[in-house]
């Protein structure tokens, strides 16, 4: 074949300008640290990437979801450990007052009134509040008790959280669960305290007896509840823990995907930039080269 | 008689390669000039004319050389080719910008693109659900969906510039078409004036037809009197010496004569064309269905919904807004995020939802994981747009590569090539030199001759 000089020029600027692409791709490979930069740089792959992408910010709002959860179960958690040993004293209380061990009405009431305290006292408990929310109301606004009367104001909805793609968890237990319903022919704990207060304060021994089985019930119903609240929550601590491994994971596939193996983007450098000096040396040596240059 | 003759045949070589030598100049000369091809003098013995006759002699036939005209050397087959492949390529060039202008619209994968915002949105979603009372994490939402609204919007306005350069790029072009058509209508004139043999004219005319073929893919057919007819689709735009003429209006060229559309071969103006519309408007089509899924699937959810005061049956987004330039949000719910509604209407068992429930509003932070929801209808539309650029982009390339292929096998037979120049150059020298030591001779012959005559008077 005849070939004239606007061929290599041609040829020679086509082939420089592909090397130099070439070597500006593998350069940019590494400075900024990812292979795939535009769905077209392999569009099969990136789509992977965008859909590793949407499942780590998923995952990491599941994350913040989890962690609300785990602080409300926890905070139910010791309030109603600190309720079981409310109940044990007035436990210690009745049957120190059932034993007729105190006989004298001055020790009476400062048993009843002891025993009214820890009503209250309870009664605060279950108006506990996470972020200025009461735990045990369910989905209902306000306080979960009246603070006087003690009639539950909340109601008995779950309050459900995503902690992980496709599981909830209920995060609460509401007050009726814990402290029994007032509707009920004994009423709930604080109905029960306060029958207990009054019983005692009167040397009513009948009624206290009575109302001791119903003290053991409400102890019962919480015991429950602190078992339920505590198995919840070695429930959420084995997704989050199972969460958080897959979420490294996705990390790592996002990575072997997007990011450039340092090794091989310096290598890739290297061979390019060796491939254009090449090239540039090549074109150099041939170009300027003509007959002129040999006829006197 | 014969040495008189042989001065004259010695002057013929000299003239002819005088011209061999001005040729070699001009080649030279053009070695870089676009569209030049190299040129040739045709030589030719002059000596075989016989002219039968009384008084012919037998040895005056040797008249020397003659040359009957320069040539224009080139493979017609092989310009031809390399005018389609260059045009197809300026197509997939023009197509490669345009879908890369496209894709640059949608960053993704990145933690800055729509589905990071779309995510973002649903994460305001959970998080209203966890703390339906506060009034902060609800406003966070609002702002969440302004940041989507406005991703939409930015994508589609980015989308109608792509469109609206294009057609812009367009209506040039049908004013280059124009142009090119009369000055090749000129030019086909002027060499049908001198013959058909105006190399440079010839020339000029040939890279004229490139020009608009890589504009509008048309191609050129000889015709009489060496004039050519350039066709557009099929249609004449060049008859000879007389050429139509092609309106726009928007972005569509369209025939003068009868307002039939302009069918463009593989070139700019196809590209452009299939980027109005084909890409474009599937592109848009895409984009709006993900605003209208988004939209549809929340107002639906929301609706049933109960805000903070226990009210329902309200819109989150504005539901006349189906497509990605006119999505936004509700009247009901913009600037007031106590109106958003998080509550769902029925729980499971018998009791009746309370104002601070936010069942509702994990409901819609799900709608993220559906199976067809915007999240997948937005992926499927980068995945499907990032594989046709980077299929655009393997095609250009490779339309680079057979473009240049073409181009060097019509450069092997038209372009100019110094060396060969050099060697023409020192042959046509050296026969010049041959011719006038032949001149000299036959001069000094006829002095001897002329000197013989005085002696022997």
């Amino acid at each position: 074949m005849r070939v004239t000089n606007a061929m290599v020029l041609r040829s020679t600027l086509l082939d420089l300008n592909q090397s130099l692409s070439r070597l500006r791709a593998s350069q940019a490979d590494l400075s900024t640290g990812r292979v795939i930069r535009k769905m077209s740089d392999d569009p099969t792959r990136a789509t992977d990437a965008v859909v590793i992408r949407g499942d780590l910010r998923r995952a990491e709002q599941r994350s913040r979801t989890a962690a609300d959860a785990e602080s409300r179960l926890r905070l139910t958690d010791s309030a109603l450990v600190s309720g079981l040993d409310l109940l044990t004293r007035a436990k210690e209380l009745t049957v120190r007052a059932s034993n007729g061990g105190v006989s004298d009405p001055a020790g009476r009431a400062a048993i009843a009134t002891e025993m009214s305290a820890i009503r209250d006292e309870m009664l605060s408990i279950a108006n506990t509040t996470y972020l200025d929310r009461p735990i045990f109301n369910g989905t209902a606004a306000g306080a979960a008790y009246d603070s006087s009367s003690g009639a539950y104001l909340g109601n008995g909805a779950a309050v459900i959280r995503e902690v992980a793609a496709g599981t909830t968890i209920a995060a609460n237990i509401t007050g009726e669960q814990v402290f029994g319903t007032q509707a009920g022919p004994t009423g709930d704990m604080f109905a029960v305290l306060e029958r207990l207060s009054t019983a005692i304060a009167a040397g009513d021994l009948t009624s206290i007896a009575a109302e001791h089985v119903n003290l053991d019930d409400a102890t019962g119903r919480l015991s429950a509840a602190t078992a339920e609240i505590g198995s919840r929550a070695a429930r959420l601590d084995g997704i989050r823990v199972r969460a958080s491994a897959s979420e490294a994971d996705l990390r790592e596939r996002l990575s072997t995907i997007e990011d450039t193996d340092l090794a091989e983007g310096l290598l890739g450098v290297q061979a390019n930039e060796n491939a254009y000096t090449a090239a540039l040396q090549a074109a150099s040596r041939v170009m300027p080269v003509s007959l002129l240059d040999f006829l006197r | 008689m014969a040495n008189i003759s042989g001065l004259y045949t010695a002057l013929s070589g000299m003239q002819a390669h005088r011209r061999v030598l001005d040729t070699t100049a001009h080649n030279l000369a053009n070695q870089a000039t676009p569209g030049f091809h190299r040129q040739r003098v045709e030589l030719r013995a002059a000596g075989l004319g016989v002219t039968a006759g009384v008084f012919a002699g037998t040895d005056n036939a040797l008249l020397g050389v003659t040359t009957p005209g320069v040539q224009r050397l080139l493979d017609q087959y092989a310009e031809q080719r390399a005018t389609r492949e260059y045009a197809a390529q300026a197509g997939t060039q023009t197509l490669q910008t345009n879908l890369d202008r496209i894709e640059s619209t949608f960053r993704e994968p990145s933690d800055d693109g729509l589905a990071a915002q779309l995510d973002a949105f649903w994460a305001g979603w959970s998080d209203v659900s966890t703390h339906p009372d506060d009034l902060g994490a609800r406003t966070q939402l609002l702002e969440r969906a302004q940041g989507v609204i406005d991703a939409l919007r930015g994508a589609s306005t980015d989308l109608d510039a792509v469109e609206q350069s294009a057609r812009v790029e367009v209506d040039a072009i049908a004013a280059d078409i124009n142009d090119l058509a009369a000055q090749i209508a000129d030019l086909n004139s002027s060499i049908v004036a001198t013959g058909g043999t105006a190399n440079d004219l010839l020339d000029r005319r040939d890279l004229l037809v490139n020009q608009l073929a890589e504009l509008s893919g048309a191609v050129a057919r000889p015709s009489a009197l060496g004039a050519v007819d350039v066709l557009i689709g099929g249609r004449a735009i060049v008859t000879g010496t007389t050429s139509q003429t092609v309106d726009t209006s928007g972005g569509v060229v369209t025939w003068t004569i009868d307002g039939a559309a302009v069918n463009a071969g593989p070139s700019r103006l196809q590209a452009l064309n299939q980027t109005i519309g084909d890409i474009v408007p599937k592109y848009r089509a895409a984009l709006d269905g993900v605003a209208a899924t988004l939209v549809t699937e929340v107002n639906t959810l929301h609706s049933g919904g109960y805000d903070l005061s226990g009210a329902t049956g309200r819109d989150f987004f504005d539901p006349a807004g189906l497509s990605a330039a006119t999505i936004g949000l509700s009247g009901d719910v913009a600037g007031q995020p106590a109106q958003i509604a998080a509550g769902a209407p029925v729980l499971p068992g018998p009791t009746p939802p309370g104002p601070l429930d936010g069942e509702l509003a994990r409901e819609i932070a799900a709608i993220a994981d559906r199976a067809t929801g915007p999240d997948s209808e937005y992926r499927s539309l980068v995945s499907t747009l990032g594989a046709q650029v980077s299929d655009a982009t393997r095609r250009n390339s490779v339309q680079a590569q057979v473009a240049l292929n073409a181009a060097t096998a019509a450069d092997s037979v038209g372009g100019v090539s110094v060396d060969e120049e050099m060697a023409n150059l020192i042959a046509a020298q050296r026969a010049y030199e041959a011719s006038a030591r032949v001149l000299t001779t036959v001069d000094e012959m006829l002095g001897v001759l002329m000197r013989t005559g005085v002696v022997g008077r």
